[in-house]
């Protein structure tokens, strides 16, 4: 019977696990909103991602290759919606709706070869010296891989470009007042388009870091809706990627959590440890929504409102 | 390069003309994605057709299909109409089947037929109704996201049907597979045409179909909503209590979709078990866009999707075709309808010659 230290370690290091695969799309979809366009297609590019980054790690066996691989992947899906919203002033939520089904469509269409197959090996661990040592933090934080040392420096740049450079006060303006930005002399299609493309490379970021760490096999509608709570948390990290680091790990906390308990034998049926994950993110939303309402921070004001240029 | 000039009137061809190049359009997708599995394509879309629309039988079969997806998409033009997001018509149906459920199960034995499925449908739509009512109170009066929420609760209602079907409601004698007991015939939806599995619930939809279309066409209601659709803003200073009017319709759309989860188990499955398709409830808000939120023309296309799914589920055992291409067509044709909205609002001028 291991000790508690090491059960919590073990929790622990689950936790950042997979809070990683939802911090890659939280960062992204924080991004796509602040520039004013809502992409609900995240569980679609995430499962793209996902499908892609286990393909090519199952034929190349290179699982780096294979993450940009995802990466790219989900990027390309989102251009989809970039398309339709950006240039074509398509409803928002129903294109991003619709992205969301493609996904799940062309990967149980494509995906079907695959189903059941494992990979060999998962990303490998990579022990950062010195900082492996410090107590608790150092097994929980620095015995990782490169992608989650990736996805910290995701946060602080992400968190300083935001808010403490001139794009990042340019993002944002675009996502607060369109034209007013456009008087700026900022190009609005074109930083819209950018941010669209990253949060879809984040989203396939996220979901190949699924198949390639978590759950390193193939199966249908393998992302069973981490999308959707990506989606949640941006608002509950009120755009900013410092939170989204907070709402991801905690998600992940409630998910390693179920995971140890069903595997310790508990008696609580498994579907009610599954559905935890869920209902937490439903309290915490409304939550996140009556803050966020009071102190009237973050919330891009033109969110989903397509813009349309005037012509001379 | 592109530019666009707002059109100052829709005109009707282009209205029909956009949904009908978009569904072909899609089907050509859907076309080579088949081709990129080395599949002729052609082949394909035969089959599909024949097993959807090819006897009598297998049209019986689209009509199963496209009965609960009526029901859902009726509900959801409503909804939509008001830029409501309700997303967790997959949730409203779950529940709405639990709820009916629940009689079906433990109604004394002398009850009559039709006493017990006026009290199950009656459950169906109140379960339905509830659930559709959480997302809704919660946007009316914190303003939370519904497209999170009801989406978030799909989920959750999924859990509570594993729940009770792997827990409390396992019928003993199943020998451990997660099914309740069958029906009763006195909770069994009647059939409409022997020798098929249409049911009842045809005619549900059909009146609800009508009745949606007259709401939002004839009431003070239907107006109002159509209201809030088109301006917020503009609702709140002619005194619309919006929040108010979210609930009503979302206890509809919720009721209708949990009627619609309730006549799948009653007038199909006959008992309850976890596989019970509440994923018409997303099928059905393809059915409702495409249909350009008129519930009468959602029947047909209802048809149409019921079609696409019950020919797919043909050709993937006769053909070993995934599944997962109805999704790829149908996502392709919500694209291109998305896309394509932009000709009916506006015209188009490349490089300064009008295209369209």
């Amino acid at each position: 019977m291991p000790d508690t230290y090491s059960i919590i370690i073990a929790l622990s290091v689950m936790t950042v696990e997979s809070g990683t695969m939802l911090l890659f799309p939280v960062i992204g979809e924080i991004f796509t909103e602040r520039s004013g366009i809502l992409n609900l297609g995240i569980e679609g590019m995430m499962i793209i991602g996902a499908l892609a980054g286990f393909a090519a790690a199952y034929t190349t066996d290179k699982v780096y290759l294979a993450f940009f691989i995802g990466m790219l992947a989900g990027g390309l899906a989102s251009l989809i919606h970039a398309f339709i919203t950006i240039t074509l002033r398509g409803n928002q939520v129903v294109s991003g709706l619709s992205l969301t089904i493609f996904g799940l469509g062309v990967t149980n269409f494509y995906g079907q070869r695959f189903v059941n197959l494992q990979l060999s090996h998962t990303v490998p661990e990579v022990i950062i010296p010195g900082l492996s040592r410090i107590p608790f933090f150092g097994p929980v934080f620095f015995k990782q891989d490169y992608i989650v040392y990736m996805s910290y420096i995701l946060v602080i740049i992400t968190w300083f470009i935001l808010f403490k450079t001139k794009a990042g006060i340019h993002l944002r303006a675009v996502g607060q007042n369109a034209k007013a930005a456009d008087a700026m002399g900022i190009n609005v299609y074109k930083v819209r388009y950018f941010l669209t493309f990253f949060g879809g490379l984040m989203a396939g970021a996220g979901g190949a870091y699924l198949t390639l760490n978590c759950a390193p096999f193939w199966l249908d509608s393998i992302t069973a809706g981490r999308g959707w709570i990506a989606i949640a948390l941006v608002i509950f990290a009120m755009w900013n990627p410092i939170y989204a680091l907070i709402g991801a790990y905690l998600f992940g906390g409630i998910n390693a959590l179920q995971f140890q308990l069903q595997s310790m034998g508990t008696t609580i049926p498994s579907s009610l440890l599954n559905m935890q994950p869920y209902l937490l993110t439903f309290i915490l939303i409304i939550v996140a929504t009556l803050l966020v309402k009071t102190k009237h921070i973050g919330v891009p004001k033109e969110l989903g409102i397509p813009y349309a240029r005037e012509e001379k | 390069m592109l530019r666009f000039e707002k059109r100052e009137k829709i005109s009707v061809q282009l209205r029909i003309l956009i949904p009908v190049i978009s569904i072909l359009l899609g089907m050509l997708v859907g076309g080579v994605a088949v081709m990129f599995s080395h599949i002729n394509p052609f082949k394909v879309y035969k089959a599909l057709f024949i097993g959807a629309f090819g006897s009598s039988y297998v049209f019986s079969e689209t009509i199963v299909v496209a009965i609960p997806l009526i029901l859902i998409s009726v509900g959801l033009v409503l909804v939509f109409k008001m830029n409501f997001w309700n997303i967790g018509a997959y949730g409203q149906y779950i529940i709405g089947a639990i709820f009916g459920t629940y009689f079906a199960l433990n109604s004394p034995e002398t009850m009559s037929r039709p006493a017990l499925l006026t009290i199950m449908c009656i459950a169906g739509i109140v379960g339905g109704a509830l659930w559709a009512l959480i997302p809704a109170a919660l946007k009316a009066y914190w303003e939370v996201n519904e497209v999170i929420t009801t989406l978030l609760l799909n989920y959750i209602a999924l859990y509570i049907l594993k729940f009770l079907m792997y827990g409390p409601w396992r019928n003993p004698r199943s020998f451990g597979f997660p099914l309740t007991k069958t029906f009763d015939l006195n909770a069994q939806l009647p059939k409409l045409i022997s020798h098929t599995r249409i049911h009842l619930g045809l005619i549900f939809g059909i009146i609800a179909a009508i009745i949606i279309w007259i709401i939002i066409e004839k009431t003070r209601f239907g107006y109002e909503i159509r209201v809030i659709g088109e301006n917020k803003n503009a609702a709140r200073y002619a005194g619309i209590n919006i929040g108010k009017k979210v609930m009503i319709a979302m206890l509809i759309s919720g009721g209708l979709a949990g009627l619609a989860g309730l006549s799948q188990v009653s007038g199909v499955i006959h008992m309850l078990q976890i596989q019970i398709n509440p994923d018409y409830g997303y099928t059905a808000i393809i059915v409702s866009w495409l249909s350009g939120l008129n519930s009468l023309v959602a029947l047909i296309i209802s048809v149409f999707l019921g079609g696409l799914s019950a020919g797919a589920s043909q050709i993937q055992i006769t053909m070993k075709v995934p599944i997962g291409i109805v999704g790829l067509i149908e996502s392709s044709i919500l694209f291109f309808l998305l896309g394509g909205a932009i000709i009916t609002n506006y015209k188009l001028y490349y490089k300064g010659r009008k295209i369209i």
